[in-house]
């Protein structure tokens, strides 16, 4: 591995030498390995997508330096943002956050750290849902699924995270506009959600689309609904939580990129110049839509404004949850 | 037949030169970060996925399972020798494997783990080609109450993990469960004894806590003896270093016992290979003609949990290549790279890229043969470091036990918490602790208290939910029959006494 990583660098140098600069490359440049934090261990969804930016910014040759990811897992994000968070001022470390970064802290005392009080670079994607059921469920639209948990009050079962995850938050707002119940389990890992749906211990999931997507595609699984604004173009077929008459707010899930506390301006200026220019890339579209995400491309003001209406919304949505908001 | 073709078409793939180099080169970086406690195969694996971008798909695959099931040959290999486990599922291997070194037969516990991976490994291959996707459905009918009872089912096995006393290890079991809730809950969010550190939002470091209490403590209790320049005694000659035929008879049992509880554990989403390997472990004992041996250091103790480890390579794949679920960190990382390399995973893969699953599974086979002829060879090498006297061994130990436990987070906090298990490990020892109930503990606690707050949820409370079900009716039936087994022989030994007086 090690030949490699010495490999790497010297040869991106020399090709960057040759390509016209992002725009503000002039005032700073990385001059070394970029230590890349994310929350999740290695295979988990953050570590997956911080991978593959970092791949894709070195095939692009938009950055000099290897991006190394470093996996800071425990507590949802709350070691990596207290790490992140010691690196106060480093003009080397970035760090890839999601909306879960947004309502941690909101809710765990030792979850010092806000997002605030690191540098939000970059909204990239937004992630869409669906509302998925077995295929040989009788659960045709959302409609039937409620009326049959009114008929059976807390008997049907939805897998999903944590209670703070959004599919755990769609599913108390979804009960509050339509008086329905039913129970939340709880699973740490993803392959379990979709195997106790597919084995029909539970029998209603909120997935990603990508997820579904060949679970669809071999016939065993069936989407009921999208909790998007929009049909999603890879389900056509399939209408919106709001064409079925449900009118609840839709939970962005958002990915995006971030420095250490008190990022100098330079630095910032920089990062920002990488992803104007990565953005318009035909990787990055090709990426996008093979991962059926909403590409979301924030910056500045624009993100700033995002995130704090994203706070104001999750800490509402997190009380009518009933979790104890202590920020 | 047709299973035939196919494993043909996979074996013209796998023995393609390019690949056969490949699978080379995945399983000695597999055998090399399995030996090492800390970077595990799923960082090593995430940190070479950029670099098979460039290669053929189906090379890629090849590589980096072999890197995947490469690192569980070489787990061993420091439980072996040096008490500490390189990889979590490699921690019952400790328990008889450094028993054997220390009575001079570290060749042979090296050598019966390399034969029962080798064994259990083909069979955990021979399973994914022959019995995927029936294995995929039913492992399918694992819900939660299936998880609690095959939890309790390892719990039972305390039982056989008993010292002397069973006040005692129930007692550590306790702490290990305890252990096991500290951190954030995931079911509420909320954080359980973490003291107001952020640092243990995320649990106790599993690799942490073991290295601690089976290495460190280890070298604490021998700093108390007076002969620092004392060694572990290893005959001299190749014949001596290698496991005899008796020993392999005597593992007749283990290596069917740790290929079959491997694969099927392997190939459930929810437990993992350290908690296979444990279980069969138990089962190990539990059927033994000498179970009070156990622990001593007998060969069948280190064959039983490394063939579980390896066969648990195989059934991993399973749910990943039928169903497209990953059941772990590593399989997860696998995922990601099937899609990053263009694939759709899922219920199609098989169907319609044939080329990229019976070159793998083929490739699993050469991978296993490569793997003990590499690690054979490699038995007597790695037998002389306990040549080393012990003033030199005790730091190279506590040296590689804080690298390693350093490198698996990159955190300091880790290598004090090793430290701190490692006083742990000391007194347990001094007081007659069994420190494997606590490490059972520790493994079973998280998922035995998850899957009994999911399957409650389920039931609105109702425990009939556990008895209900034929699954979990049937696991939670064995483990009673298992309490209820030293129960038996004491009855026994009180009739024969009884009878004894009466004569």
């Amino acid at each position: 591995m090690r030949p490699i990583s010495y490999l790497f660098p010297v040869a991106l140098v020399g090709i960057a030498m040759l390509l016209p600069h992002p725009a503000a490359s002039q005032e700073f440049k990385p001059s070394k390995q970029i230590e890349t934090v994310v929350h999740t261990g290695p295979g988990g969804g953050s570590d997956l997508f911080a991978r593959a930016i970092a791949e894709m910014l070195q095939k692009e040759k938009l950055i000099s330096q290897r991006m190394q990811v470093v996996n800071k897992s425990g507590g949802g994000p709350a070691v990596a943002m207290a790490y992140l968070a010691e690196k106060k001022g480093d003009t080397h470390t970035v760090g890839f956050y999601t909306g879960v970064w947004v309502t941690n802290p909101l809710t765990t005392v030792e979850a010092t750290v806000t997002l605030k009080d690191l540098t939000p670079i970059t909204r990239l994607v937004l992630e869409p849902a669906v509302i998925a059921v077995k295929a040989d469920s009788p659960y045709k639209t959302v409609k039937d699924f409620i009326e049959a948990a009114k008929k059976n009050p807390k008997q049907l079962n939805q897998s999903g995270g944590t209670i703070l995850s959004r599919d755990n938050l769609m599913r108390m707002l979804l009960q509050k506009a339509t008086g329905a119940q039913w129970n939340f389990i709880s699973f740490p890992s993803g392959g379990e959600r979709l195997s106790n749906l597919l084995g029909g211990h539970v029998q209603m999931m909120v997935i990603e689309p990508q997820e579904a997507g060949e679970q669809i595609r071999a016939g065993n699984l069936r989407v009921i609904a999208t909790l998007t604004e929009k049909r999603l173009a890879s389900l056509p077929n399939v209408p919106t939580i709001k064409e079925q008459g449900i009118d609840v707010p839709l939970i962005p899930q958002a990915r995006g990129m971030l420095l250490p506390p008190a990022a100098p301006k330079e630095v910032v200026a920089y990062w920002e110049g990488v992803f104007d220019a990565f953005v318009k890339t035909p990787t990055w579209k090709q990426y996008v839509d093979q991962n059926q995400f909403e590409d979301a491309y924030l910056k500045g003001a624009a993100l700033n404004k995002f995130l704090d209406a994203l706070k104001d919304q999750m800490r509402e949505v997190l009380k009518e949850a009933g979790a104890k908001v202590i920020r | 037949m047709d299973a035939l073709g196919n494993l043909l078409l996979g074996f013209s793939v796998a023995l393609a030169p390019v690949n056969l180099f490949w699978c080379f080169v995945g399983v000695v970086l597999g055998t090399v970060v399995g030996v090492l406690p800390g970077l595990g195969p799923a960082a090593t694996i995430a940190m070479l996925l950029p670099l098979t971008l460039k290669m053929d798909h189906t090379t890629a695959i090849i590589t980096l399972a072999g890197i995947f099931y490469g690192a569980r040959y070489g787990g061993s290999t420091t439980s072996i020798l040096l008490n500490m486990p390189g990889e979590s599922s490699s921690v019952a291997t400790c328990l008889d494997g450094y028993q054997m070194a220390r009575n001079g037969r570290a060749g042979a516990a090296l050598g019966i783990s390399a034969i029962a991976s080798f064994i259990a490994g083909t069979v955990g291959v021979l399973g994914l080609m022959l019995i995927s996707p029936p294995l995929a459905r039913f492992a399918l009918r694992f819900a939660p109450p299936e998880y609690f009872a095959l939890m309790v089912l390892g719990l039972a096995m305390v039982v056989f993990l008993a010292g002397d006393s069973m006040v005692k290890a129930l007692l550590a079991l306790f702490v290990g469960l305890w252990l096991a809730t500290i951190g954030t809950d995931l079911f509420t969010a909320e954080s359980r004894f973490t003291f107001g550190q952020a640092k243990l939002l995320g649990g106790v470091d599993f690799i942490a806590a073991t290295v601690g209490i089976f290495a460190v403590g280890e070298v604490l209790m021998n700093l108390q003896s007076r002969s620092g320049g004392e060694i572990i005694k290893l005959p001299r000659g190749l014949k001596n270093l290698l496991p005899t035929l008796q020993d392999l008879k005597d593992c007749r049992f283990a290596f069917v016992n740790g290929s079959l509880i491997g694969f099927f554990v392997g190939a459930l989403p929810g437990a993992g290979a350290t908690v296979a390997s444990f279980l069969s472990y138990g089962l190990e004992k539990a059927v033994s003609r000498h179970p009070e041996k156990f622990g001593t250091g007998v060969i069948e103790g280190v064959a039983a949990p490394e063939g579980a480890n390896n066969a648990d390579a195989g059934g991993a794949l399973v749910p990943l290549l039928t169903l497209g679920i990953p059941g772990g960190n590593t399989t997860a990382i696998l995922l990601g790279g099937l899609i990053l390399w263009g694939y759709k995973p899922g219920p199609l893969l098989i169907q319609e890229h044939p080329e990229l699953f019976w070159g793998l599974v083929a490739s699993m086979y050469v991978g296993n043969v490569l793997l003990l002829v590499l690690n054979l060879p490699l038995v007597p090498l790695f037998a002389q470091i306990l040549r080393l006297p012990n003033y030199v061994l005790h730091p190279f130990i506590i040296g590689i036990s804080v690298v390693g436990v350093y490198s698996v987070n990159n955190s300091l906090f880790d290598v004090w918490m090793m430290a701190l298990f490692g006083l742990l490990g000391y007194l347990m020892r001094k007081l007659d602790f069994p420190a494997a109930a606590l490490i059972l503990g520790l493994v079973l606690g998280d998922v035995l208290e998850r899957a009994l707050r999911q399957s409650l949820m389920m039931s609105q409370g109702d425990l009939a939910i556990f008895v209900n079900r034929p699954i979990s009716a049937t696991l939670l039936a064995i483990a009673v029959v298992l309490l209820c087994l030293p129960a038996l022989r004491w009855i026994r030994a009180w009739r024969a006494d009884a009878v004894e007086r009466e004569g």
